[in-house]
């Protein structure tokens, strides 16, 4: 799948602010998540295994949504744009955030302490549902954030200079020859 | 995007995968064996208090579990592997079958539990699994992947009697700069990839325009090439859709598009026939659509009288040795004799078009796009020498039609062969060709092929360039020329690519060629283009200067900063070889 995302223009777009973009995608989108955890007292559950106060749980929580969502915008470069598509997207990620982190690693870094019963359906419900949301909501937080076309043209890269694509001034191309 | 999603397609997919799951599980709970139900699963971790909304709950969860993974199918696995749609499904099922053994059914025995949290271990993590749930579960995905993959194929294009969904109606919206009419600066040109050929006998109707959005998005893709500073766009109403019959035209399909190019610009270059023509007409092969599409070009003038740049039809060798000597597209023939009669038929196609919009529009300008080719042998063997040759006097049937040049003998013999009379050959050969004549030079890195020892030919890259082969095509039919078509599919390389035929634009123009405009082609991505259109699998070809999304790619940006840096440089923004064109 790397390969063939790479292909297609992996990277984000060259206008594109992906990072703050989807940082902001994930908070907005732990907002309807945090009902599904507090209704299924999954927040309790987590606070309680992270010896934590809830409050703090759910502070760390929206915090590490936010990078989640960086790293989600980043890592899905331009189809995470696609209004169509990143919907699917967003849940295939929230939902590898489930099986990695809640499954595997909360366990793990508990000493195999894990929520149970409806605590366990409200995790992977949030997550599912941070995911969605963030992907649905990405492509539009991401519009008005995009670099101005004219502005971005004027780097020096995408200029007359592109002709000799990655290539080295012709002096060091001689003294790396003669060296 | 790497992929078109035909998401109704995807989703009745899903829906079905799960629902053969569901009866898989009950058929197999009724027999007595082993099977996993997913849906009593899900029931049984919420609402148990409510089994009817614990049930409606659990079989819609299923279901759009199943619609998820089958447009996951959809976007990265369909089409990857040269297998049956069947198998490719089967084989894709492992990923959510393995998944749901290592996390998704330990899991839901988990969410069963009574209390909200558990010391786990690894054999009390997958304590619920057993030999024949894991067997189960692999064959109730297996059924599930089968189905998704039987239901979802084709997810672009259409059947050849069917239409699509008609453009979108123009938004009532205000631009400061109209469209300028009669402007003589040099025409920096994008295209809206358009291409409508048939594969599968005919049956298949490929539709870039469709695949690729532009029917919805229409306005905005005019947007983004204003923003860019596109003075010019190659554009192509889809003939066959318009053309419903002698004398019967829904224009509906290019109305609203062609009142936003005439009201706004950018100044459309209108392809009339672009690879494919309506099912009624057939196929290259019918003499019959000479004729036909010189009744159509004539409507059109009509219709849009404010139209001045025209290509009748789209790079005839290319159509004529894809369609006819390549077996791809439309009478998907293999045989040389079927080639030229292509070609024959095309280019009468083009002169009694260009001749109908003449009577319309007389100061008409005609831009006969084409694509340059060249064949090197690669070694003196007689018959790589005879086989590079004869590819070498191919290319330039078409033109040779339309600009009345002599021809080889070689051609001429073949379209004698093919029952075309002397007499309508001589009639093309004393041919007064219009003045307003532009030659549209296309350039793609695998336009210069090497014939090999076996005499098959092989894509050279860019070996002698467009400058050189470009020249072959002046010096043999003296016209203004264009460059009318080019890109790369390499988002990193492709402002590389678009620099150096840039440089080569320019040292030919100095050289003393009349060459009035560059195309990079096309504002957005392309479809399937990587297998030349042959099969319908929805492939993003990222060669756009925007990808689908409408977000600009790094080349698009280089094409602006080109056109920003040349657009009013006294050779630039008053192009005397197109001046002398339009005078």
């Amino acid at each position: 799948m790397a390969t063939f995302l790479s292909a297609h223009g992996y990277d984000p777009g060259p206008t594109q602010r992906p990072l703050i973009a989807g940082a902001i995608a994930g908070i907005l989108a732990t907002a309807p998540a945090v009902p599904i955890l507090i209704w299924f007292r999954s927040l309790k559950v987590e606070a309680q295994i992270l010896n934590l106060s809830t409050l703090l749980t759910l502070a760390i929580g929206w915090v590490a949504m936010a990078f989640a969502g960086a790293i989600y915008s980043r890592v899905f470069g331009r189809a995470a744009n696609n209004v169509h598509g990143g919907w699917l997207f967003g849940m295939a990620f929230g939902f590898a955030l489930w099986a990695a982190g809640a499954v595997l690693v909360l366990p793990i870094v508990s000493h195999g302490r894990a929520p149970a019963g409806p605590a366990a359906l409200g995790v992977a419900a949030s997550l599912l549902v941070w995911g969605l949301a963030t992907g649905i909501l990405l492509p539009f937080v991401h519009h008005p954030l995009h670099e101005n076309l004219k502005k971005a043209s004027r780097d020096a890269q995408v200029g007359p200079g592109a002709a000799a694509g990655k290539q080295q001034h012709v002096r060091d191309l001689r003294q790396r020859s003669n060296g | 995007m790497m992929r078109v999603v035909a998401l109704p397609k995807a989703i009745m997919a899903g829906l079905a995968g799960a629902a053969v799951m569901e009866v898989y599980s009950l058929i197999g709970s009724k027999v007595g064996l082993s099977s996993i139900d997913f849906v009593r699963q899900l029931s049984a971790s919420a609402f148990v208090n409510s089994p009817v909304l614990a049930n409606a709950i659990a079989i819609a969860v299923h279901l759009s579990i199943g619609v998820c993974w089958a447009v996951f199918y959809a976007f990265f696995f369909w089409g990857r592997l040269r297998v049956r749609p069947v198998v490719q499904g089967l084989i894709f099922a492992i990923i959510p079958a393995s998944l749901a053994i290592v996390v998704v059914y330990p899991e839901l025995a988990l969410m069963r539990h009574q209390v909200d949290l558990v010391q786990l271990d690894i054999p009390s993590y997958f304590a619920a699994l057993s030999l024949s749930t894991i067997v189960s579960l692999l064959v109730g995905h297996a059924l599930f992947g089968a189905t998704v993959g039987a239901i979802y194929r084709k997810p672009v294009g259409y059947a050849a009697d069917d239409q699509p969904s008609k453009p979108a109606a123009r938004q009532p919206k205000h631009y400061r700069s109209k469209r300028a009419d009669g402007r003589t600066g040099f025409m920096f040109a994008t295209g809206i990839e358009c291409s409508y050929p048939t594969i599968d006998g005919g049956r298949w109707r490929r539709d870039e325009m469709d695949s690729t959005g532009h029917y919805k998005l229409w306005q905005h893709d005019f947007e983004l090439a204003r923003e860019i500073g596109i003075t010019h766009i190659r554009y192509g109403p889809p003939l066959h859709l318009i053309f419903r019959g002698p004398g019967q035209y829904e224009w509906d399909y290019c109305d609203p598009q062609m009142e936003g190019l005439r009201d706004y610009g950018p100044e459309p270059i209108v392809d009339l026939c672009h690879f494919g023509v309506p099912s009624w007409l057939g196929n290259f092969q019918n003499s019959d659509i000479a004729t036909a599409l010189a009744e159509y070009a004539g409507a059109f003038a009509e219709r849009y009288p404010w139209v001045r740049f025209y290509t009748p039809c789209n790079e005839m060798y290319v159509c004529a040795r894809m369609s006819a000597l390549d077996g791809i597209w439309n009478e998907q023939l293999r045989d040389e004799g079927a080639y030229a009669r292509a070609a024959w038929n095309l280019a009468n196609a083009s002169i009694l078009m260009s001749d109908e919009i003449l009577k319309r529009r007389p100061d008409a300008i005609f831009i006969n796009s084409e694509s340059s080719e060249f064949y090197q042998p690669c070694c003196p063997d007689p018959h790589v020498q005879e086989a590079a040759r004869a590819a070498n006097e191919r290319r330039f049937l078409p033109l040779d039609l339309i600009y009345a040049h002599k021809l080889s003998d070689p051609m001429h013999k073949l379209l004698v062969d093919q029952g075309i009379a002397q007499d309508d050959i001589d009639r093309l050969a004393a041919r007064a060709v219009p003045r307003r004549s532009i030659l549209g030079v296309d350039y793609y890195e695998w336009n210069e092929r090497l014939i090999d020892r076996n005499c098959k030919p092989l894509a050279l890259g860019e070996l002698f360039g467009w400058y050189v082969i470009a020249d072959q095509y002046y010096r043999r039919y003296q016209r203004t020329m264009m460059h009318t078509e080019t890109n790369k599919m390499d988002a990193d390389g492709a402002p590389r690519w678009l620099w150096r035929q840039w440089h080569n634009v320019q040292l030919l123009r100095r050289a003393g060629v009349p060459l009035v405009g560059f195309t990079w082609y096309s504002l957005t991505d392309q479809i399937d283009w990587s297998l030349a259109m042959s099969e319908a699998l929805g492939i993003v070809y990222p060669v756009g200067l925007f990808d689908l999304n409408r977000e600009a790619r790094t080349v698009g940006l280089a094409y602006k900063h080109l056109i920003d840096l040349y657009r009013d440089q006294p050779d630039f923004s008053d192009c005397r070889a197109l001046k002398e064109v339009m005078g």
